[in-house]
């Protein structure tokens, strides 16, 4: 009774906030502002053909920066709080059908991701949306075998590289231009040739490594954590 | 392209009232990843494919996937 109650007034209170915002909202038919700037100068400044990603990783790559961190705490808490608390359920084995798909998708898969991660300044996509495929396609291959192998070492290994290349790629920035993940010290080339862009593919690649990997590990974390209880 | 949006929308609306209402937790979550994967189609058709992506790739299969394993772990049939 409490609980319906509670969740009721939570649920009007917040109809009541969109109901005082959304006649504030009016679309506008031009840009304005902030928005206008990054539309307008945003691929002479950066060289990426992708705005979005230009905005994500040059304009506001800090913010990136820091997204990242959050991914890495979440991701380690995940994989801690399952490898201290084992909360086993038997592995069953794959049926024959997922255990083919699992054999014949994941490559196409992964070099879909690839292609997301490599054109992110080109076509839509980018590191994380890569990333996320690629750890999608490991999560197929998991699916697929009964036991996944126990070795540790390698998953976290390529996540701190990939951090690391990111905060190295800012200071390098800071070396040669004056300023933290500076998009245009190493020149920007030309609008939409795969080496274009300054570091967003650069950088790209580190968040697609690091956004793989970090799921990648938290998929293994649940699947290993089986069949103890 | 507005019917579409809207049938869309709409079935996303029932869907998302639907798992409130289903007594099954797998059926629940699968109707989660519906209403996620329509999403993304949502935001295909508002000329956001880098959100799509990410929504089709996070909310439709990861999300789906680590609800299904937490079921498991609760005490279903995995």
């Amino acid at each position: 009774m409490i609980r319906t109650l509670t969740g009721l007034i939570i649920v009007l209170a917040l109809g009541a906030v969109a109901a005082s915002v959304i006649p504030e909202m009016q679309m506008r038919s031009e840009l304005q502002g902030v928005g206008y700037s990054y539309a307008s100068r945003g691929m002479d400044e950066t060289g990426s053909s992708n705005l979005v990603t230009a905005v994500i990783v040059a304009y506001r790559g800090l913010d990136t920066l820091g997204e990242v961190v959050v991914l890495f705490c979440a991701s380690t808490a995940v994989v801690l709080i399952l490898t201290l608390f084992p909360i086993g359920v038997r592995a069953s084995e794959p049926s024959r059908i997922v255990a083919f798909t699992a054999k014949v998708l994941p490559a196409p898969i992964m070099l879909f991701g690839v292609y997301f991660i490599a054109h992110s300044h080109l076509s839509p996509g980018g590191g994380f949306p890569g990333g996320t495929v690629i750890a999608s396609a490991f999560l197929l291959v998991m699916l697929g075998s009964s036991s996944v192998p126990d070795r540790n070492g390698r998953l976290p290994a390529i996540e701190s590289l990939a951090g690391l290349t990111f905060g190295l790629l800012g200071f390098w920035g800071v070396l040669t231009a004056g300023q933290f993940l500076n998009n245009t010290f190493l020149g920007t080339g030309t609008p939409g040739t795969i080496v274009s862009g300054g570091l967003i593919p650069l950088i790209s690649i580190a968040i697609g490594a690091k956004v793989a990997s970090e799921f990648s590990g938290v998929f293994k974390a649940f699947r290993n954590t089986r069949g103890e209880a | 392209m507005t019917v579409i949006a809207l049938t869309l929308g709409g079935m996303m609306v029932a869907a998302g009232i639907a798992v409130l209402f289903v007594k099954d937790l797998l059926s629940a979550i699968i109707i989660t990843g519906f209403v996620s994967l329509s999403a993304s189609v949502m935001f295909l058709l508002m000329d956001a494919p880098d959100v799509a992506i990410t929504e089709a790739s996070i909310g439709a299969v990861l999300a789906t996937m680590i609800f299904l394993w937490g079921r498991g772990k609760i005490g279903g049939d995995g």
